[in-house]
């Protein structure tokens, strides 16, 4: 008697889903998927494993042009994360999450290439839906409390090592839309970058900007509603405020 | 041979990278095609784009996501958030593919053939009835292109998607181009497959061009539907013979990639008009085009 057709569904995927089929690195097919040509197998999970790999390029061009041909990194990341999702963002952090679990065991190569990674995906994410990010976020002890102020729950925040923000001309609004240009020109120069990622009201597409130290960690304490009298207010607090808002960086309540 | 009155809608699929383009040409096409998914996960400026264009140009609703074929319930939250994209886009019908995409756990993004048996249709069919209870549009149903086929499978394509769409009154979005790929590939006569579809089934068309891969460990090249390069004659001609017998209301032309090449989209927009006239017409293409003397 044949199988459950779920169970014969999962053999195949896991399948086609292998660096087995991908990469032809040898094993065979489980006996469920007897009476099916291998080689067929082979070529549609070839496809599958191209879109794939095309929507993690998309969001990350230029970290995969700093990898150059990185098919260490690539069968690596077949062989420990089979796809879980048609999403083409989460499959692009599902592949960060791969990277940077692997330089916390080998430095990454070039050094800037982190930071590099972590500004497409922040990017990445500001372009897409704020509600889907900000659904962890606590709600705020007192909703009641007017005036309070608190990180708008699309901007990120990215303390980088180097200033990394050359190798993304041309500007940022259409990242997600351009071509991996990475690795062209001088590399980065290494210094503590603490960047802003947001989408300020009327921009087309997200935008970065450097902060002062002291404004990056405040937009890292604002991260729930706070009362902004409790905080260590200097003369051009309101102004500062003021200003943050208006480039879509806080929100307060009314 | 009967010779369909009406005209149907001819336009493309709408992708984000070519969006200015689109905009620009918007006077080229008679209908653009969402992908719905595209509303539910794209970005803020990409579902910005989309839901712009509603009122400005008539737009159909077609899905990726729901991965019908997987013997497991239906995702019905993401049904709900279909429904409300369908509505907003103010479609008059929701298509998606008679396939499968996912195993829980496992997403190949690659339109998974079935087993063509009457067990695997009564199941679909069962599902089918919960997206026609839930999305309150028209469905569809589309025949996808299938790299390999399940050993037990024992239905040709046109009878298992006629068995489904007769239980259920889908209609069907007939992607000719895979019937074109499918034929070739597995050695079917694609004109029987056609003449074998109940009258009034295909309610909409899609039309694309793949490319041929040569393998050495394949017995023969095998077409693909990389939605790539201009639409084949071969599978315009049998668009054309699809259009004497069905009357669908939209033909879309997707194309996924070297999306650069406007004016390639552009002759097929026309290439694939000039054929809805020669089928409204009577005459073959070739004839249309020879015309008579006087």
């Amino acid at each position: 008697m044949a199988k459950p057709l779920l169970e014969r569904q999962v053999s195949l995927i896991e399948h086609l889903t292998s660096g087995a089929a991908i990469f032809g690195e040898g094993g065979g097919t489980a006996a469920d998927l007897e009476g099916i040509d291998c080689a067929l197998l082979r070529v549609e999970a070839r496809f599958s494993y191209a879109k794939r790999m095309e929507k993690i390029t998309a969001v990350l061009p230029r970290t995969f042009a700093l990898l150059g041909g990185g098919d260490a990194h690539v069968r690596a990341f077949v062989a420990r994360c089979p796809p879980t999702t048609l999403s083409r963002l989460d499959n692009a952090c599902q592949f960060h999450r791969f990277l940077v679990s692997c330089w916390q065991h080998e430095a990454p190569d070039p050094p800037y290439i982190a930071d590099v990674a972590a500004m497409e995906i922040a990017c990445a994410k500001v372009d897409a839906d704020p509600e889907h990010h900000s659904s962890d976020r606590p709600t705020g002890a007192d909703p009641t409390h007017r005036g309070d102020i608190r990180r708008c729950p699309n901007v990120i925040l990215l303390r980088c090592a180097y200033d990394v923000r050359s190798i993304f001309e041309p500007p940022l609004p259409t990242l997600p839309r351009m071509q991996g240009r990475a690795g062209e020109g001088a590399a980065p120069a290494k210094r503590d970058t603490p960047l802003v990622v947001a989408m300020p009201p009327g921009a087309d597409g997200p935008q970065v900007f450097e902060v002062i130290p002291a404004i990056f960690d405040l937009l890292a304490a604002l991260y729930d509603w706070t009362d902004p009298q409790g905080l260590d207010v200097e003369p051009d607090f309101a102004k500062l405020l003021a200003d943050l808002r208006e480039r879509g960086l806080i929100e307060v309540r009314n | 041979m009967t010779t369909p009155a009406h005209s149907p809608a001819v336009g493309k699929g709408f992708r984000a990278s070519i969006e200015r383009w689109t905009r620009e040409n918007l006077n080229r096409f008679d209908v653009l095609e969402i992908t719905v998914d595209h509303c539910l996960a794209g970005s803020r400026s990409l579902r910005s784009a989309i839901f712009d264009l509603v009122g400005r140009i008539p737009l159909t609703a077609h899905g990726v996501g729901l991965s019908l074929g997987t013997d497991a319930p239906l995702d019905l939250a993401y049904l709900e958030r279909v429904a409300d994209v369908v509505e907003r886009l103010r479609a008059p019908a929701y298509s998606e593919h008679l396939a499968f995409t996912r195993v829980p756990g496992r997403e190949t993004a690659a339109l998974m053939p079935l087993p063509k048996t009457e067990a695997v249709a009564e199941s679909i069919i069962a599902k089918v009835r919960t997206v026609q209870s839930r999305v309150p549009f028209p469905f569809l149903l589309e025949n996808i292109t299938y790299v390999f086929e399940w050993p037990d499978s024992k239905m040709s394509d046109a009878a298992f998607l006629n068995l489904i769409c007769r239980e259920t009154g889908a209609g069907l979005l007939l992607d000719v181009e895979n019937v074109y790929l499918n034929a070739t590939n597995h050695g079917f006569d694609p004109h029987a497959f056609i003449d074998a579809l109940h009258p009034g089934l295909v309610r909409e068309v899609h039309m694309a061009g793949g490319v041929t891969i040569r393998d050495e460990s394949l017995s023969k090249p095998l077409l693909a539907d990389s939605h790539s390069h201009p639409v084949p004659d071969a599978a315009l001609d049998l668009l054309e013979y699809t259009l004497a017998r069905q009357a669908p209301s939209v033909i879309i032309l997707e194309r996924d990639d070297r999306l650069e090449a406007g004016g390639e989209i552009l002759d097929d927009i026309a290439r694939i008009r000039a054929r809805v006239a020669a089928a409204r017409s009577g005459k073959a293409y070739g004839e249309a085009l020879v015309g008579t003397a006087g």
